[in-house]
Protein backbone atom coordinates (compact mmCIF):
# COMPACT_ATOMS: atom_id res chain seq x y z
CA UNK A 1 0.00 0.00 0.00
CA UNK A 2 3.15 2.17 1.15
CA UNK A 3 4.75 1.75 -2.04
CA UNK A 4 1.44 2.01 -4.29
CA UNK A 5 1.24 5.56 -2.53
CA UNK A 6 5.12 6.16 -2.93
CA UNK A 7 4.46 5.32 -6.67
CA UNK A 8 1.37 7.08 -7.22
CA UNK A 9 3.26 10.72 -5.59
CA UNK A 10 6.22 9.78 -7.91
CA UNK A 11 4.21 9.54 -10.88
CA UNK A 12 2.28 13.06 -9.47
CA UNK A 13 5.43 14.34 -8.94
CA UNK A 14 6.99 13.72 -12.60
CA UNK A 15 3.17 14.42 -14.71
CA UNK A 16 3.73 18.04 -12.72
CA UNK A 17 7.44 18.12 -13.62
CA UNK A 18 6.19 17.36 -17.35
CA UNK A 19 3.42 20.22 -17.44
CA UNK A 20 5.91 22.67 -16.23
CA UNK A 21 8.53 22.00 -19.12
CA UNK A 22 5.42 22.03 -21.43
CA UNK A 23 4.07 25.56 -19.86
CA UNK A 24 7.62 27.16 -19.92
CA UNK A 25 8.35 25.98 -23.56
CA UNK A 26 5.40 26.98 -25.05
CA UNK A 27 5.13 30.32 -23.28
CA UNK A 28 8.61 30.90 -23.53
CA UNK A 29 8.54 30.25 -27.52
CA UNK A 30 5.78 32.74 -27.90
CA UNK A 31 7.96 35.34 -26.32
CA UNK A 32 11.39 34.08 -27.93
CA UNK A 33 9.29 34.76 -31.38
CA UNK A 34 8.46 38.00 -30.64
CA UNK A 35 11.87 38.57 -29.55
CA UNK A 36 13.60 37.22 -32.83
CA UNK A 37 11.14 38.88 -34.99
CA UNK A 38 13.12 42.29 -33.50
CA UNK A 39 16.43 41.06 -33.62
CA UNK A 40 16.42 39.90 -37.12
CA UNK A 41 14.85 43.35 -38.41
CA UNK A 42 18.19 45.14 -36.42
CA UNK A 43 20.52 42.75 -38.29
CA UNK A 44 19.23 42.92 -41.67
CA UNK A 45 18.71 46.66 -41.65
CA UNK A 46 21.74 47.50 -39.58
CA UNK A 47 24.88 45.89 -38.29
CA UNK A 48 24.79 41.87 -37.42
CA UNK A 49 27.55 41.91 -34.94
CA UNK A 50 26.09 44.94 -32.65
CA UNK A 51 22.66 42.72 -32.47
CA UNK A 52 24.23 39.76 -31.10
CA UNK A 53 26.50 41.07 -28.66
CA UNK A 54 23.00 43.01 -27.91
CA UNK A 55 21.53 39.73 -27.49
CA UNK A 56 24.36 38.34 -25.42
CA UNK A 57 23.99 40.97 -23.25
CA UNK A 58 20.21 40.70 -22.92
CA UNK A 59 20.39 36.71 -21.98
CA UNK A 60 23.18 36.99 -19.80
CA UNK A 61 20.88 39.95 -17.65
CA UNK A 62 17.92 37.60 -18.33
CA UNK A 63 19.79 34.53 -16.78
CA UNK A 64 21.38 36.62 -13.73
CA UNK A 65 17.62 37.60 -12.96
CA UNK A 66 16.48 33.97 -12.98
CA UNK A 67 19.01 32.72 -11.16
CA UNK A 68 18.90 35.19 -8.19
CA UNK A 69 15.27 36.31 -7.93
CA UNK A 70 14.59 32.47 -8.69
CA UNK A 71 16.70 30.80 -5.57
CA UNK A 72 16.18 33.80 -3.70
CA UNK A 73 12.20 32.50 -3.24
CA UNK A 74 12.64 29.18 -3.25
CA UNK A 75 15.30 29.23 -0.48
CA UNK A 76 14.20 31.81 1.72
CA UNK A 77 10.33 32.28 1.45
CA UNK A 78 8.22 29.57 3.13
CA UNK A 79 6.49 28.06 0.35
CA UNK A 80 2.71 28.83 1.39
CA UNK A 81 3.40 32.13 1.02
CA UNK A 82 5.35 31.67 -2.59
CA UNK A 83 2.32 29.96 -3.76
CA UNK A 84 0.36 32.69 -2.60
CA UNK A 85 2.11 35.47 -4.05
CA UNK A 86 3.51 34.39 -6.79
CA UNK A 87 0.38 32.08 -8.11
CA UNK A 88 -1.80 35.11 -7.44
CA UNK A 89 0.40 36.67 -10.01
CA UNK A 90 0.44 33.83 -12.52
CA UNK A 91 -3.16 33.43 -12.13
CA UNK A 92 -3.26 37.88 -12.87
CA UNK A 93 -0.69 37.24 -15.78
CA UNK A 94 -2.41 33.95 -16.88
CA UNK A 95 -6.00 35.58 -17.01
CA UNK A 96 -4.64 38.41 -19.42
CA UNK A 97 -3.22 36.31 -21.84
CA UNK A 98 -6.56 34.11 -22.02
CA UNK A 99 -8.96 36.61 -22.17
CA UNK A 100 -6.73 38.78 -25.22
CA UNK A 101 -6.74 35.15 -27.00
CA UNK A 102 -10.31 34.60 -26.64
CA UNK A 103 -11.11 37.88 -28.25
CA UNK A 104 -8.52 37.08 -30.82
CA UNK A 105 -9.78 33.92 -31.26
CA UNK A 106 -13.01 35.32 -31.96
CA UNK A 107 -12.42 38.25 -33.90
CA UNK A 108 -12.88 41.09 -31.28
CA UNK A 109 -8.91 42.03 -31.64
CA UNK A 110 -6.18 41.69 -34.32
CA UNK A 111 -4.33 38.75 -34.80
CA UNK A 112 -0.48 39.24 -33.85
CA UNK A 113 1.09 39.33 -37.06
CA UNK A 114 5.18 38.99 -37.20
CA UNK A 115 5.55 39.98 -41.04
CA UNK A 116 4.15 43.13 -39.81
CA UNK A 117 5.84 43.43 -37.05
CA UNK A 118 8.96 43.39 -38.89
CA UNK A 119 8.15 45.28 -41.59
CA UNK A 120 7.14 48.11 -38.92
CA UNK A 121 10.88 48.23 -37.19
CA UNK A 122 12.87 48.05 -40.44
CA UNK A 123 10.69 51.47 -41.02
CA UNK A 124 11.38 52.86 -37.56
CA UNK A 125 14.92 51.56 -38.17
CA UNK A 126 15.48 52.86 -41.88
CA UNK A 127 14.80 56.39 -40.37
CA UNK A 128 17.87 56.28 -37.94
CA UNK A 129 21.03 57.68 -38.49
CA UNK A 130 23.44 55.44 -41.12
CA UNK A 131 25.71 52.98 -39.44
CA UNK A 132 29.00 53.75 -38.35
CA UNK A 133 31.86 52.73 -40.89
CA UNK A 134 34.06 50.90 -38.23
CA UNK A 135 33.20 49.51 -34.58
CA UNK A 136 30.22 49.53 -32.63
CA UNK A 137 26.44 50.40 -33.73
CA UNK A 138 25.24 51.56 -30.50
CA UNK A 139 21.54 51.75 -32.30
CA UNK A 140 22.01 47.71 -33.21
CA UNK A 141 23.16 47.03 -29.64
CA UNK A 142 20.50 49.27 -27.92
CA UNK A 143 16.94 48.19 -29.57
CA UNK A 144 18.62 44.46 -29.85
CA UNK A 145 19.25 44.82 -25.94
CA UNK A 146 15.85 46.08 -25.08
CA UNK A 147 13.60 43.77 -27.47
CA UNK A 148 15.06 40.82 -25.92
CA UNK A 149 15.70 42.41 -22.25
CA UNK A 150 11.11 43.20 -22.83
CA UNK A 151 10.49 40.05 -24.34
CA UNK A 152 12.70 37.69 -21.88
CA UNK A 153 11.14 39.46 -18.93
CA UNK A 154 8.13 37.38 -20.12
CA UNK A 155 10.03 34.37 -20.16
CA UNK A 156 11.99 35.13 -16.93
CA UNK A 157 8.53 35.79 -14.91
CA UNK A 158 7.02 32.72 -16.27
CA UNK A 159 10.09 30.51 -15.26
CA UNK A 160 10.19 31.96 -11.96
CA UNK A 161 6.67 32.09 -10.88
CA UNK A 162 6.22 28.50 -12.44
CA UNK A 163 9.29 27.11 -11.22
CA UNK A 164 8.91 28.97 -7.90
CA UNK A 165 5.18 27.45 -6.97
CA UNK A 166 5.57 24.20 -8.50
CA UNK A 167 9.09 24.02 -6.34
CA UNK A 168 10.63 23.27 -9.67
CA UNK A 169 12.77 25.73 -11.14
CA UNK A 170 14.87 23.82 -13.03
CA UNK A 171 12.35 22.21 -15.48
CA UNK A 172 10.81 25.12 -16.04
CA UNK A 173 13.94 27.30 -16.78
CA UNK A 174 15.26 23.73 -18.90
CA UNK A 175 11.69 24.28 -21.12
CA UNK A 176 12.67 27.70 -21.62
CA UNK A 177 16.25 27.33 -22.92
CA UNK A 178 14.93 24.26 -25.26
CA UNK A 179 12.29 26.80 -26.72
CA UNK A 180 15.13 29.84 -26.93
CA UNK A 181 17.67 27.43 -28.64
CA UNK A 182 14.89 25.82 -31.11
CA UNK A 183 13.01 29.16 -31.74
CA UNK A 184 16.87 31.28 -32.20
CA UNK A 185 18.18 27.75 -34.29
CA UNK A 186 15.04 27.97 -36.70
CA UNK A 187 14.97 32.12 -37.35
CA UNK A 188 18.80 31.27 -38.00
CA UNK A 189 17.99 28.89 -40.85
CA UNK A 190 15.27 31.03 -42.19
CA UNK A 191 16.43 33.82 -41.62
CA UNK A 192 13.22 36.02 -41.25
CA UNK A 193 10.22 36.28 -39.01
CA UNK A 194 8.85 33.07 -38.16
CA UNK A 195 5.09 33.44 -38.99
CA UNK A 196 4.10 30.41 -39.40
CA UNK A 197 4.49 29.53 -35.16
CA UNK A 198 0.60 29.18 -34.39
CA UNK A 199 1.12 32.51 -32.23
CA UNK A 200 -2.79 33.03 -31.45
CA UNK A 201 -3.21 29.30 -30.72
CA UNK A 202 -0.02 28.57 -28.48
CA UNK A 203 -1.28 32.27 -26.44
CA UNK A 204 -4.31 30.16 -25.87
CA UNK A 205 -3.15 27.23 -24.95
CA UNK A 206 -0.36 29.14 -22.39
CA UNK A 207 -3.32 31.26 -20.93
CA UNK A 208 -5.14 28.27 -20.16
CA UNK A 209 -1.73 26.70 -18.26
CA UNK A 210 -1.29 29.65 -16.42
CA UNK A 211 -4.77 30.32 -15.20
CA UNK A 212 -5.19 26.58 -14.14
CA UNK A 213 -1.68 26.76 -12.31
CA UNK A 214 -2.47 30.28 -11.15
CA UNK A 215 -5.59 29.38 -9.36
CA UNK A 216 -3.96 26.15 -8.17
CA UNK A 217 -1.34 27.02 -6.23
CA UNK A 218 -2.86 30.40 -5.58
CA UNK A 219 -5.46 28.52 -3.92
CA UNK A 220 -3.49 26.21 -2.27
CA UNK A 221 -2.05 29.64 -0.59
CA UNK A 222 -5.28 30.52 0.81
CA UNK A 223 -5.59 27.33 2.27
CA UNK A 224 -7.68 25.47 -0.07
CA UNK A 225 -7.18 22.18 0.45
CA UNK A 226 -7.79 20.76 -3.25
CA UNK A 227 -10.26 17.93 -3.49
CA UNK A 228 -8.27 15.59 -5.81
CA UNK A 229 -5.13 16.57 -4.78
CA UNK A 230 -3.02 17.51 -7.69
CA UNK A 231 -4.74 15.77 -10.11
CA UNK A 232 -7.25 18.54 -9.37
CA UNK A 233 -4.90 21.01 -12.01
CA UNK A 234 -5.94 18.76 -14.82
CA UNK A 235 -9.92 19.48 -14.03
CA UNK A 236 -8.61 22.97 -13.51
CA UNK A 237 -7.53 23.28 -16.88
CA UNK A 238 -10.16 21.55 -18.69
CA UNK A 239 -12.62 23.68 -16.90
CA UNK A 240 -10.91 27.06 -18.03
CA UNK A 241 -10.62 25.19 -21.52
CA UNK A 242 -13.98 24.59 -22.22
CA UNK A 243 -15.14 28.55 -21.14
CA UNK A 244 -12.58 29.70 -23.07
CA UNK A 245 -13.83 27.82 -26.13
CA UNK A 246 -17.40 28.70 -24.87
CA UNK A 247 -16.12 32.69 -24.63
CA UNK A 248 -14.85 32.37 -28.33
CA UNK A 249 -18.45 31.36 -29.82
CA UNK A 250 -19.79 34.10 -27.62
CA UNK A 251 -17.72 36.78 -28.62
CA UNK A 252 -18.13 35.52 -32.51
CA UNK A 253 -21.67 35.38 -31.73
CA UNK A 254 -21.71 39.06 -30.47
CA UNK A 255 -19.68 40.21 -33.89
CA UNK A 256 -22.04 38.60 -36.10
CA UNK A 257 -25.02 40.21 -34.24
CA UNK A 258 -23.52 43.60 -34.38
CA UNK A 259 -22.70 42.67 -37.93
CA UNK A 260 -26.09 41.96 -38.97
CA UNK A 261 -27.55 45.16 -37.01
CA UNK A 262 -25.40 47.39 -38.95
CA UNK A 263 -25.97 46.05 -41.96
CA UNK A 264 -30.16 45.87 -41.40
CA UNK A 265 -29.51 49.63 -40.44
CA UNK A 266 -27.77 50.54 -43.44
CA UNK A 267 -29.96 52.75 -45.92
CA UNK A 268 -29.58 50.20 -48.70
CA UNK A 269 -31.89 47.55 -46.93
CA UNK B 1 13.16 59.95 -9.59
CA UNK B 2 12.57 59.87 -13.36
CA UNK B 3 13.84 56.54 -13.30
CA UNK B 4 11.57 55.20 -9.99
CA UNK B 5 8.25 56.70 -12.27
CA UNK B 6 9.47 54.40 -15.35
CA UNK B 7 10.27 51.64 -12.99
CA UNK B 8 6.94 51.72 -11.55
CA UNK B 9 5.53 52.20 -14.99
CA UNK B 10 6.84 49.60 -16.50
CA UNK B 11 5.49 47.11 -13.42
CA UNK B 12 2.37 48.38 -13.87
CA UNK B 13 2.11 48.45 -17.51
CA UNK B 14 3.46 44.53 -16.86
CA UNK B 15 0.99 43.45 -14.44
CA UNK B 16 -2.18 45.61 -14.86
CA UNK B 17 -1.83 47.12 -18.48
CA UNK B 18 -5.32 47.68 -20.16
CA UNK B 19 -7.22 46.35 -17.69
CA UNK B 20 -7.26 46.91 -13.95
CA UNK B 21 -10.39 44.15 -13.54
CA UNK B 22 -8.14 41.64 -14.21
CA UNK B 23 -5.56 42.60 -11.47
CA UNK B 24 -8.04 43.39 -9.28
CA UNK B 25 -10.45 40.74 -9.66
CA UNK B 26 -8.56 37.75 -8.91
CA UNK B 27 -6.85 39.08 -6.33
CA UNK B 28 -10.73 39.71 -4.76
CA UNK B 29 -11.49 36.56 -5.78
CA UNK B 30 -8.24 35.12 -3.93
CA UNK B 31 -9.71 37.47 -0.53
CA UNK B 32 -13.23 35.45 -1.13
CA UNK B 33 -11.72 32.21 -1.42
CA UNK B 34 -9.74 32.94 2.19
CA UNK B 35 -12.76 34.19 3.75
CA UNK B 36 -14.25 30.78 3.21
CA UNK B 37 -11.65 28.60 3.93
CA UNK B 38 -11.31 30.73 7.90
CA UNK B 39 -15.21 30.44 7.64
CA UNK B 40 -15.06 26.34 7.73
CA UNK B 41 -16.74 25.85 3.84
CA UNK B 42 -15.99 22.20 3.14
CA UNK B 43 -12.84 22.39 0.41
CA UNK B 44 -15.04 21.22 -2.59
CA UNK B 45 -17.54 23.86 -2.05
CA UNK B 46 -14.40 26.58 -1.89
CA UNK B 47 -12.07 25.16 -4.76
CA UNK B 48 -15.44 25.21 -6.72
CA UNK B 49 -16.17 28.96 -5.65
CA UNK B 50 -12.34 30.16 -6.61
CA UNK B 51 -13.05 28.55 -10.26
CA UNK B 52 -16.55 30.11 -10.18
CA UNK B 53 -14.99 33.64 -9.50
CA UNK B 54 -11.83 33.33 -11.50
CA UNK B 55 -14.13 32.24 -14.44
CA UNK B 56 -16.75 35.20 -14.14
CA UNK B 57 -13.82 37.72 -13.67
CA UNK B 58 -12.25 36.93 -17.32
CA UNK B 59 -16.17 36.73 -18.79
CA UNK B 60 -16.87 40.09 -17.51
CA UNK B 61 -13.75 41.38 -18.75
CA UNK B 62 -14.18 40.00 -22.16
CA UNK B 63 -17.79 41.21 -22.19
CA UNK B 64 -16.54 44.65 -21.19
CA UNK B 65 -13.96 44.65 -23.87
CA UNK B 66 -16.64 43.57 -26.28
CA UNK B 67 -18.71 46.58 -25.10
CA UNK B 68 -15.85 49.19 -25.55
Amino acid sequence: MALLRQSATLAGMSSIALVTIISSFLASAVEFVEAVTIVLAVGVTRQWRSTLLGVVAALAALTLLVAIFGTAIVLFVPINVVRLVVGGFLLIYGLQWLTKAVLRAGGARAKHDEAAIYEREIAELQAEPPVPATGMDWISFTVATKGVLLEGLEVAFIVVTFGASAGMLGPAAAGAAVAGALVLGVAFLVHRPLEAVPENALKFAVGVMLTGFGTFWAGEGVGIDWPAGDATILALLAGYAVLALVGVYAVQGRLANRRLRVTAASPEH
Amino acid sequence: MRYVRSFFGFWYDFLVGDRPELFVGPIAALVLAWLAVRAGVPAPMTAGLLFVLVATVGGSSIAWAMRE
